[in-house]
């Protein structure tokens, strides 16, 4: 029986289509896998069926009747519930409390008071109910990582849930921990419940689902039965066909290892993000970086950069070892950082975009403590001009700008440091697309020049478009450097998934 | 329907004017129904040049307050930090030492102090809201243990007393020190490259660290000049005086804040600033003075102080969300 059905469901932010004319049935009592690259749309997807987000077009129709899901609470009142990677639990409050979350906590009858008793005896039988067995009287913080998740389901589970999604649940948990997981879905699949089930684990999606629908680039592609699944079709669906096409490397340049700019050897941060990245970036090269979420690539650059621990390893500048990295050092020795998360690591929103632009640069422009206004405002006035930045003036708040010229005065800033290293992490994320091409033009610019660009994307294709070698992270180490030299998205995706798979069968 | 887009419109306008213009349309009004409630002790040159030397401590210790809160930090000890202070200077004057001695070892103290509090929230990661808080209790026993519980008021010779009472063609000195830190600091903070990196951490403190900035120097420094003066700001009141209680500068502390958080009202954009910080001191200083003038009793008028700051906050968070 189908219990949720979209039809046409679009959504739009900005110019940007993030989900283009989604049709999905979701049926009882059946694992319905959704998988795609980062960015194919699949977490915008869950968050309109979740209430976080509202579809721009498209109806929703829940056992046949039409709904409108305009609130997190609308959805669960339908049964929705989704239980994301990072957890939605109060640490400090124990298993039975977290539990009754939502709900509200059992009255003793004629007095005011909580029924603890009723409550424990409840918790209890849901949790015979679901074979579930979980100790509820220690604060969640204590729990591990499987408990965790199975607190949430069991915590879904007590408001009736008929549909529960789940959002790469086996990321955080041992291979052993997955399959306590695999098969508490298994029950509640029985039961009837439906699963929409995400996740990067090819292996797992293959093994649990009984239908698996590919995202790409917003669309859905196609949607497989259990019996036709294979992981080369998935891939296949993936990468929309176009793994067949292969992509033309855009300037050669023969790498010359006198060139070497930066050199890493066996980086390893104290969280374990990263845990062992070897690799060289070359003068006049555009480094390509490629990897899942989660792979490590955003903590590498970040561990370079001085803004995470390094428990060891090695990061050479010219082949001088750099020790005890930190920014200001690193701006120093000529190395710039473009950030992923652009309003809370590379601008100063309340800010204006000379203040912001400067800032790295602000000693540059001081004479005995004063700012030199005028020299200041020739600086900013020369990047504003080099990357078109449409602003009333340069006293504009950068919160009034829009992505594309926020970027642009992100790079504005980087460039007035001198740099002859750009890491660019996730650059034209949420840009438009003149803006995007603008970027890939200056940063191919600059590697012409003999500036070395280490660029991070989630986006395949434009990884394949920019760089002149692709290195690939998995599961917090660089696994592989590829010439692009007639790669294929498929030849990155596989190197991934098989890394991945390696991972899951340790 | 008409009508209601336009009343709308009013509205959202009315709204806008009252962030930008709310506080000093206050203030005026209030030295307005001062003036004429009482023409002829309030609305004097006398009382308003004694005005100035009235608000002389509160401004000099709020412009400290404005610096750490320009980093996003709170220092809760400066009222501890001017009572050490002021015992401090004023026994030193007692001991005959010389009159810039007695000022500059507060100033130095304070400056030590507003070190560690900024070496400890910085290198420990640790709110300064609770440290500073436990620095001021330190203090506050530190002074008693100098003290004995005593005001120090004994062999205060004249020359020290001359700083908070002498004046200078009509002016008193202490509005002339006033001026003078309230001038530098402006300078610092909007001329200088100091005050551009303490606006920065204020503003967003992972993106300054990314460009480059050492966020833990410039915010101890921050609170290093907070420290200095405060300390400072004691040492004048003890002058003032001639005496110095053990508790004496404890009050400046919740003054100090409340003038800064007037004073963000002023300026659209919300943030600490040395100009908004003064004129926050200054209505409450007139407030103070009109409210004595007019034998308003002190319980009433700790209701209305309180009363007008909550409000001055209100407007302006209602006009920046329109």
């Amino acid at each position: 029986m189908v219990l949720l059905q979209m039809k046409q469901i679009s959504k739009v932010f900005g110019d940007m289509k993030a989900l283009n004319s989604i049709n999905l049935s979701i049926e009882q009592g059946k694992i319905h896998s959704l998988v795609g690259e980062n960015g194919a749309g699949k977490s915008t997807l869950i968050k309109i069926l979740t209430g976080v987000y509202q579809s721009t077009s498209g109806e929703l129709f829940c056992e046949g009747s039409k709904v409108d899901i305009k609130a997190p609470k609308d959805a669960q009142q339908l049964g929705i519930h989704a239980i994301h990677q990072d957890r939605q639990l109060i640490p400090y409050f124990n298993g039975l409390e977290n539990l009754y979350l939502n709900d509200p906590y059992p009255l003793k009858r004629g007095l005011f008071g909580i029924n603890w008793r009723k409550m424990k005896a409840e918790a209890e039988l849901l949790k015979r109910k679901w074979g579930i067995d979980i100790p509820l009287d220690i604060p969640a913080f204590k729990m591990t990582p499987s408990e965790q998740t199975l607190l949430e389901i069991l915590r879904a589970m007590n408001s009736d849930s008929k549909i529960l999604v789940l959002d790469e649940p086996t990321a955080s948990l041992s291979d052993k921990e997955s399959e306590l997981l695999f098969s508490f879905i298994e029950r509640l699949k029985n039961q009837g419940v439906a699963i929409i089930y995400i996740s990067h684990r090819l292996e797992e999606v293959i093994r649990i689902s009984d239908k698996v629908s590919v995202l790409t680039g917003g669309k859905l592609t196609t949607t497989l039965n259990k019996d036709e699944l294979s992981k080369e079709l998935i891939i296949h669906h993936m990468t929309d066909g176009e793994a067949l096409r292969t992509v033309e490397k855009k300037h050669e340049k023969e790498p010359n290892n006198k060139d070497i700019l930066l050199q890493v050897n066996d980086l390893r941060t104290k969280d374990q993000r990263v845990k062992k990245a070897d690799f060289t970036l070359h003068s006049g090269e555009i480094l390509g970086v490629y990897g899942l979420a989660g792979a490590g690539r955003t903590e590498t650059l970040e561990a370079i950069y001085g803004l995470r621990s390094i428990d060891h390893g090695e990061i050479r500048y010219k082949g001088k070892p750099i020790l005890k990295p930190s920014p200001g050092k690193m701006l120093q020795n000529g190395i710039a950082m473009i950030p992923e998360n652009r309003h809370e690591e590379a601008l100063i929103m309340s800010n204006t975009i000379k203040d912001n632009m400067t800032l790295p640069i602000i000693s540059s422009v001081t004479d005995k403590g004063k700012i030199n206004k005028k020299k200041e405002d020739t600086l900013v006035d020369g990047e504003m001009e080099r990357f078109k930045i449409k602003a009333t003036s340069m006293k504009q708040r950068v919160a009034e700008l829009s992505g594309g010229n926020q970027q642009k005065v992100v790079f504005g800033k980087a460039l007035l440091t001198e740099p002859n290293i750009y890491m660019c992490d996730e650059p034209t994320q949420a840009v438009d697309i003149m803006t995007r091409t603008e970027i890939h033009m200056f940063l191919k610019k600059q590697s012409e020049l003999g500036d070395g660009v280490i660029f991070v994307s989630s986006d395949i294709n434009e990884i394949l478009e920019i760089s002149d070698r692709v290195l690939v992270f998995s599961e917090g180490k660089t696994v592989s450097v590829l010439e692009n030299h007639n790669l294929t998205t498929n030849e990155i995706l596989d190197i991934c998934y098989k890394t991945k798979m390696e991972g899951v069968a340790k | 329907m008409n009508i209601a887009t336009q009343n709308g419109k009013k509205l959202q306008l009315n709204k806008n004017m009252l962030s930008s213009y709310g506080t000093i349309v206050a203030g005026l009004g209030i030295i307005f129904a001062f003036s004429i409630m009482s023409p002829n002790s309030f609305a004097t040159i006398d009382n308003m040049i004694g005005i100035t030397r009235q608000i002389a401590f509160l401004v000099i210790i709020a412009v400290g307050a404005t610096l750490v809160m320009s980093v996003k930090e709170f220092d809760l000890s400066i009222g501890a930090m001017a009572s050490l202070g002021g015992v401090v200077s004023a026994k030193l004057a007692a001991a005959g030492v010389p009159v810039i001695i007695c000022l500059i070892v507060p100033i130095m103290i304070g400056f030590i102090i507003g070190v560690i509090n900024g070496a400890i929230i910085t290198k420990f990661n640790v709110i300064s809201f609770v440290t500073t808080l436990a620095m001021g209790t330190i203090l506050g026993g530190v002074t008693f243990w100098l003290t004995g519980g005593s005001t120090v008021f004994e062999n205060i010779p004249e020359s020290f007393k001359y700083v908070g009472q002498t004046n200078l063609a009509m002016i008193p000195l202490l509005s002339i020190i006033m001026i003078f830190i309230v001038v530098i600091f402006w300078y610092i903070m909007s001329q200088m490259s100091l005050g551009r990196r303490f606006y920065a951490i204020g503003g967003n403190e992972r993106a300054s660290q990314v460009s480059g900035i050492n966020i833990k120097y410039y915010k101890t420094i921050s609170f290093a000049l907070c420290g200095m003066l405060a300390a400072f700001t004691g040492a004048l009141l003890a002058s003032r005086l001639g005496s110095a209680h053990p508790t004496g500068g404890d009050g400046f502390f919740l003054n100090a804040y409340a003038a800064v958080f007037l004073g963000m009202t002023v300026v659209r954009s919300g943030i600490p600033n040395i100009i908004g910080t003064l004129y926050g001191a200054a209505i409450l200083g007139v407030l103070a003075n009109g409210l004595t003038i007019i034998e308003v009793p002190s319980y009433m008028q700790d209701i209305i102080t309180g009363a007008i700051i909550i409000i001055a906050l209100i407007v302006q968070k209602l006009g920046r969300d329109s």
